[in-house]
């Protein structure tokens, strides 16, 4: 399981929507989610709290946590790279746009930058076609991408972190 | 005056947040002539974004496009002066706008025109009329005729029959129903789902209002794309706003109808859009299909009766229920009537969202209301359906749009993504490119697809860097069949679509990659090469500056070279060249 | 209201929303299922199960599709057998194990050794020695004698050194033979069918045998006094006791079979005269010509060929040799020629090799015993000629040898140095070069060029319709015992189909096989191979004795506990590989990659093999459905999905009942208890 560390969570920052879901059937999911919000990944032990708290098995809310694609088990980078894998964005050349960040970044889809800097994540279309290739990096969305100019966000957004710190 | 900014997703990407605040700014400063600054969602024209409509006095629309946050004081100043000729350089070019007037507007109908936060501009362009007609005056059979005459059919894909759905539905003997809308738009080139539900989201409630009735069901959920944030405010508001005025609650309109409406949010899996993977999600599970029968229609959510339809399909209902089913059979084809919504994107001039009858060529909407290909390239071919769908080539330009005649060119309607392509797109890439979709999207539950399509995208893969074999194309096939007749939902059965439309024509191209490894679009990058024509090149050193490698070199004002052994082919140079002096062989 | 239809022709009549797959399995119509389970809801996953319907256009997933009245299902439309046999396929393609071990697998004969050296590590010889019937007869003489290919192969040999097979072999037979309980064989019902084996060594003993069980009456005729062919007159006492080979002989003759010594084809009994009389003839003469080596000198006295050497051994005679005797080849023929001449009093005995060691197909054992004995190795030397006073052989020249390039086969070839030349004086010279067939008496049956018996390689049949031929005798010549033994197992499968009127074609069983490295085996601890007991070298050549005490049992047991028990402990219960052969996969069509996937220790009660997964889902789901228990559940998606149990941290109690059905339902070897 690539899901482990020894960090503890402070569950209490959950209470309140397992209170709000406790007695709405088939919530799981949106627990989840509210649970992604909150700790910015799904840590184990709050997986394992989840589990205890709605009565739904351990094994069933793993399952659940590693087949939907917005769910993240490990903590990801400062910034989420969110590159659409959509078609009109794949016909206007995304694939080199791919490249373009791993060659920058040393990283490939799902992988974190060592310095916990950058994440990046492959993602269903994000409907923005006519400004394809797009990406979008913490909600601000980049388009009409080329290699060049994706490398010259990267080092923009480097920069602004290194001057933060 | 009245200005609004279209604020669909894509408006926003574009810039249209930073326009929006811009101009708040600057009238709140100074505002003479009383000018209200407000928004509207997404009209469709997504190559003009971000846009800004003035309604002057008069109530005449005047748009202006590409509106960057620095042309908001030009804005502001014209309004404030009364003298929108101040504009005129930004102002919609007559041909642009043409990709509007060629249009006939029906699910979209409010897309654009109205504030979607606001349940009085709905109301005012007729919302909930419909409703109302039929809580006071039609039985649940006379709506489903009704739709029945519209002869609509899903606009998510499959293309079943609207009326057919909603009477087996109804004719399920349990007090207990469901009607759920599949928002879950998830075709990687199609977003007029969004677009709907951005732009008029009362459209949607009142439609499923509609069809909970027709059914019977008393509670109505909307399973939206955890994608779309914006589409879940605007529903949210959308619901509360409805909720407020007792068109959503107990005894609607003093019937004894009652329905409550809730939103839920996927999380991330194409495969949901299939309806049973749905439900099984709903249920905060993982998105596996079931076997079918028995149907949504018998045993669905909480295996109670429930329907489903997508967004596009419950826009259409309130329109057809206040012009009557035959107003809507009126327009499109024998086989397909009414109108569908086209996401037009890829290497076309103007690309966005399109709304025509049924019946109209794909060269109707390619040339005519999206201009041709950028750059007055030559078309080679448009995806259609998406991953479930397939390249229909050049030849077939004149194909007319219905769910038959679609059909039989190997593609489908699907829910309407019409990605354009021109002769730099390798289509054995494209194959690739959904093979990969699939491959990632497959739930992993039936063999046929969690392995076929990951077999299928090895090979693909093998092909598209000069690997492939001799009997390749013959064993893709084989697969392809028996990966349609044995998956066990929707997803597998037609992921090989994209793949057998390729094979079908575009086998040349496949046999170049694998006899001759050479990719004929040049886009593979393990079967190109890049270099400079030396007659276009003019020696302004920018592809050089450019290159990450130093791959090019060369003197000012003569021809550069590019040095294949440091070249990583990753199109740079090309890009940069204005002079298309990069040639990739 | 029952529904009545047919499937391929069967009327079914089915209850009121019963599906086609329990309908038809009531009506014996097999539809394979690896996902359904009658104690878990319908899930739909495996499709292999699909049917075909006419008029309805998609296929039917016999597990959840209901029949309609006046239905027509088939299960064998071309549709139909592509579908289950792509998924099937597809399966295999992400499917990583050993159904078999090695051992097995390159047995010729495919003997089930992993399953015999476990049962001889229980104490269970008789059962070892029935395991080994099952396949072919003789296990205490072909454990002696056998070069042992499953030793090859087998992988303790990563640890330290491979597990003594052949000899545990030949201990299990020898202590059920010692017995009051010795081995029988169960013969088949009478098919008033009547099969002639000409040859009665161990491909003739071996196909008697399995026809036998198969009920055919059998009559085995041979032209030696006794019978046991090669083994009796081709291997020295001292590798195989004519003692044990009595014995083992007997036991198959107990079995029925009626067995002609004496009768040498073409003179006591005409060829066609036995092809008309019975239903089918098995010629299994094997080759017992030696093969001259066309020097000058060769007619002399004291020129012998090796097998002829010691054939007249086997007969009993102890010839005469002189001091100095020269032995000419380098395989086991040779080496039984060699070491027979040390026993016979020659002082001087040499192997006369024209490659080198490296290059000698004799078995190392073999050498090494032979170098022990005192034999000389003359390597790189090819005798140019023989010669002789008053025409008695006194001595040889040999060429001087180097090894040039390798040849097709990668062996290097020698090429003889100009000039170089070296005489040696012998008394003795036993040609051991090769043997090939004679095919004298066999009339009317087409010969290869090689005259050896032209047979096709699936069906053993030869141009004579009820001819088959097998062992040494067939297309490619003279192999060693357990090859003769595979093809007449095979041979008398195809006798048997031919006599009862099916196909006759034999069909290999698809096994899925895995490839291994070293490091897989670093943490094993060693245990080395144990020693086989026996006389010193000395006392050795002293007689015939034999070379081998045998293992004690102690010993016995102890090697066979080196086992490393490679092969599926799921193999006869596996439903996949049961499948895969019934529907004659070829997944290597698809290749591929498979599934990154650890060994699941699911806290400690059982193991999950994801490698030999098919994601049914039937253990999580029997765990949730049935037991009320989830202990188990997906994880991941798509090609990613494995079985995962949650997490290490968790009591396992809570939610695992120890109840082992998840194993129980798993239709592959996936899933195993450790409790």
């Amino acid at each position: 399981m690539d899901c482990c560390n020894n960090k503890v969570s402070d569950l209490t920052l959950i209470k309140e929507t397992l209170d709000h879901y406790k007695s709405i059937p088939g919530s799981l999911i949106a627990i989840l989610q509210k649970a992604q919000d909150i700790y910015g990944y799904l840590p184990i032990d709050v997986i394992y709290h989840i589990a205890e708290e709605t009565g739904v098995a351990p094994a069933n809310v793993m399952g659940v946590a590693t087949f939907y694609t917005q769910f993240r088990l490990k903590p990801v980078g400062k910034y989420l790279i969110m590159l659409c894998q959509g078609t009109a964005c794949h016909v206007n050349g995304s694939g080199l746009i791919e490249q373009a960040i791993t060659d920058e970044l040393g990283i490939e889809d799902g992988e974190t930058t060592e310095d916990g800097l950058f994440t990046l994540k492959n993602v269903a279309c994000l409907g923005c076609c006519s400004l394809s290739p797009v990406m979008m990096i913490n909600g601000e969305t980049y388009g009409s991408l080329t290699p060049d100019s994706t490398k010259t966000v990267l080092r923009q957004l480097a920069e602004k972190a290194g001057e933060a710190s | 005056m009245k200005i609004v900014i279209g604020e669909g997703s894509c408006g926003l990407a574009a810039g249209a947040g930073k326009v929006h605040s811009r101009l708040d700014v600057l009238f709140s400063e100074s505002n003479p002539a009383n000018a209200e600054v407000t928004i509207t969602g997404c009209n469709g024209m997504c190559f003009l974004e971000p846009i800004v409509d003035i309604y002057d006095d008069g109530g005449e629309l005047h748009r202006f496009v590409h509106i960057k946050e620095k042309d908001a004081e030009v804005i502001h100043d014209a309004v404030c002066s009364n003298d929108l000729s101040k504009l005129d350089s930004l102002r919609i070019s007559d041909e642009d706008a043409s990709f509007l007037s060629q249009q006939t507007r029906i699910a979209l109908r409010n897309c654009g025109n109205i504030n979607p936060m606001s349940i009085d501009e709905y109301i005012a362009t007729g919302g909930y009329v419909a409703l109302e007609k039929i809580l006071k005056g039609m039985s649940q059979d006379d709506v489903i005729d009704e739709i029945d005459k519209s002869g609509l059919k899903g606009r998510g894909g499959a293309g079943f029959s609207t009326a057919f759905k909603w009477r087996a539905a109804k004719a399920a003997d349990d007090a207990e129903k469901y009607l759920i809308c599949n928002a879950d738009e998830g075709d990687p080139g199609a977003f007029m789902d969004r677009a709907i539900i951005e732009g008029d989201p009362h459209a949607l409630v009142e439609g499923m209002l509609i069809g909970a009735y027709a059914i019977g069901a008393s509670e109505a959920i909307i399973y939206v794309r955890a994608e779309y944030p914006l589409a879940i405010k605007r529903l949210e508001n959308a619901i509360k706003e409805a909720t407020e005025r007792e068109y959503l609650g107990k005894n609607i309109f003093g019937s004894n109808f009652s329905c409550s409406m809730r939103i839920k949010a996927g999380a991330g899996a194409f495969v949901c859009g299939e309806e049973t993977a749905l439900i099984e999600s709903l249920e905060g599970k993982r998105g596996m299909p079931r076997l079918k029968p028995p149907f949504p229609a018998q045993s669905g959510f909480w295996f109670k009766p429930s329907n489903i339809n997508n967004v596009e399909t419950y826009a259409n209902v309130p329109w057809i229920i206040a012009n009557g089913g035959n107003a809507f059979a009126a327009m499109g084809t024998d086989d397909s009537k009414g109108t569908k919504v086209f996401a037009l994107t890829g290497k076309i001039k103007r690309g966005g969202l399109v709304e025509i009858p049924m019946g109209k060529t794909l060269r109707e909407v390619i040339y005519d209301i999206g201009g041709g290909i950028r750059g007055d390239k030559e078309f080679k071919a448009v995806q259609l359906g998406g991953p479930s769908g397939g390249c229909v080539p050049a030849s077939l330009l004149d194909t007319k749009i219905d769910y038959k005649t679609l059909g039989q060119t190997g593609a489908i309607m699907g829910s309407g993504g019409m990605v354009v392509m021109d002769k730099t797109t390798c289509m054995v890439g494209m194959a690739r490119f959904f093979l990969d979709f699939t491959a990632k999207e497959s739930c992993g539950k039936c063999v046929h697809c969690r392995i076929g399509t990951k077999r299928m995208l090895e090979v693909l893969d093998r092909i598209v860097k000069g690997e492939g074999k001799d009997g390749d194309i013959e064993m893709l096939e084989d697969l392809c069949i028996a990966v349609k007749d044995g998956a066990l939902c929707g997803l597998g059965q037609t992921a090989p679509n994209p793949v057998l439309t390729t094979i079908r024509y575009f086998r040349e191209e496949m046999e170049a990659h694998i006899a001759e490894k050479r990719c004929p679009a040049g886009e593979c990058v393990d079967l190109i090469t890049y270099s400079i024509d030396k007659d276009k090149c003019i020696g302004c050193s920018l592809c050089a500056r450019k290159c990450p490698t130093e791959a090019i070199t060369g003197e000012i004002k003569s021809p550069f070279e590019i040095d294949v052994d440091k070249c990583t082919k990753c199109g740079n140079c090309r890009t940069v060249c204005k002079y298309e002096a990069i040639l990739v062989k | 209201m029952a529904i009545k239809y047919t499937i391929d022709g069967i009327e079914v009549i089915a209850e009121q929303g019963e599906t086609i797959l329990s309908s038809a399995t009531r009506a014996g119509v097999e539809i394979p299922t690896l996902c359904f389970s009658d104690k878990t809801a319908i899930y739909g996953a495996c499709g292999v199960c699909v049917v075909e319907a006419e008029g309805v256009p998609k296929l039917l997933r016999a597990c959840s599709a209901i029949p309609q009245d006046g239905y027509v299902v088939r299960t064998d439309t071309e549709r139909v057998l592509r579908a289950r046999k792509t998924a099937f396929e597809l399966l295999l393609s992400d499917h990583t194990g050993d159904c078999r071990g090695p051992c097995k697998l390159k047995c010729p004969a495919g003997t089930d050794c992993q399953k015999y050296v476990n049962e001889i590590k229980d104490g269970k010889y008789y059962d070892a020695v029935a395991t080994i019937y099952d396949v072919f007869p003789l296990p205490a003489s072909i454990g002696r004698v056998c070069p042992h290919p499953c030793e090859d192969a087998c992988r303790r040999e990563l640890v330290e050194e491979p597990i003594s097979i052949a000899f545990l072999k030949a201990f299990a037979a020898d202590k059920v033979l010692a017995s009051d309980n010795k081995y029988k064989i169960t013969t088949g019902a009478d098919s008033g069918k009547r099969v002639a084996i000409i040859g009665g060594g161990p491909a003739g003993l071996t196909a008697a045998v399995k026809l036998r069980e198969y009920g055919h009456a059998v009559t085995i005729f041979d032209q030696q006094p006794k019978m046991g062919g090669m083994l009796r007159y081709g291997i020295p006492q001292y590798r195989l006791p004519k003692e044990i080979l009595d014995a083992e002989i007997a036991i198959i003759e107990e079995a029925g079979v009626v067995m002609k010594n004496n009768v040498k084809l073409g003179k006591d009994i005409q060829f066609n005269e036995i092809v008309k009389t019975y239903d089918a003839v098995l010629v299994a003469i094997g080759a017992w010509t030696s093969v001259p080596m066309s020097v000058p000198g060769e007619d002399l006295d004291g020129v012998l060929g090796g097998i002829y050497f010691l054939e007249k051994l086997g007969h009993g005679e102890r010839p005469v040799v002189g001091e100095k005797v020269a032995v000419c080849g380098g395989g086991n023929t040779a080496m039984d020629a060699c070491r027979t001449a040390v026993r016979l009093g020659a002082k001087e005995v040499y192997v006369v090799y024209r490659r080198t060691r490296n290059e000698m197909p004799a078995a190392d054992i073999e050498i090494e015993e032979a170098e022990e004995e005192g034999v000389i190795f003359k390597f790189l030397t090819n005798p140019i000629e023989i010669y002789g006073e008053n025409g008695k052989v006194t001595g040889m020249k040999l060429q001087k040898m180097e090894l040039g390039e390798p040849d097709e086969s990668g062996r290097r070839s020698p090429v003889a140095i100009p000039g170089a030349t070296e005489d040696i004086k012998v008394d003795n010279v036993f040609m051991a070069i090769g043997q090939v067939a004679n095919c004298e008496g066999v009339e009317g049956v087409e010969l290869t060029r090689k005259g050896t018996i032209l047979c096709d390689e699936m069906t053993f049949r030869t141009n004579i319709p009820n001819v088959f031929a097998a062992g040494d005798v067939t297309n490619w010549g003279a192999g060693i015992a357990i090859e003769a033994i595979e093809e007449a197992i095979k041979a008398a499968f195809c006798i048997n189909n031919f006599l009862e009127g099916d196909e006759v074609r034999y069909k290999a069983t698809y096994f899925v096989e895995r490839e291994v490295t070293p490091e897989e085996f670093e943490d094993r601890e060693k245990q080395h191979r144990e020693k086989m007991p026996g006389p010193t070298p000395e006392e050795r050549i002293k007689s015939f004795m034999p070379v081998y005490d045998g293992f004690t049992e102690e010993q016995a047991r102890a090697e066979a506990s080196r086992c490393l028990e490679c092969g599926c402990h799921d193999y006869y219960d596996c439903k996949l590989i049961k499948y895969a052969n019934w529907f004659d996969v070829e997944p290597a069509r698809f290749g591929g990659s498979k599934r990154e996937r650890p060994l699941l220790e699911i806290a400690d009660v059982i193991e999950h093999n994801a490698d030999k997964c098919v994601l049914c889902g039937l253990c999580y789901r029997t765990c949730e459905q049935v037991e009320g228990k989830t202990f188990i559940g997906l994880y991941n998606r798509g090609f990613e999905t494995v079985i995962n149990p949650m997490f290490p941290r968790i009591e396992a109690a809570a939610y695992c009942a120890t109840c082992g059905k998840c194993v129980d339902v798993c239709p592959t070897g996936a899933m195993r208890k450790k409790f």
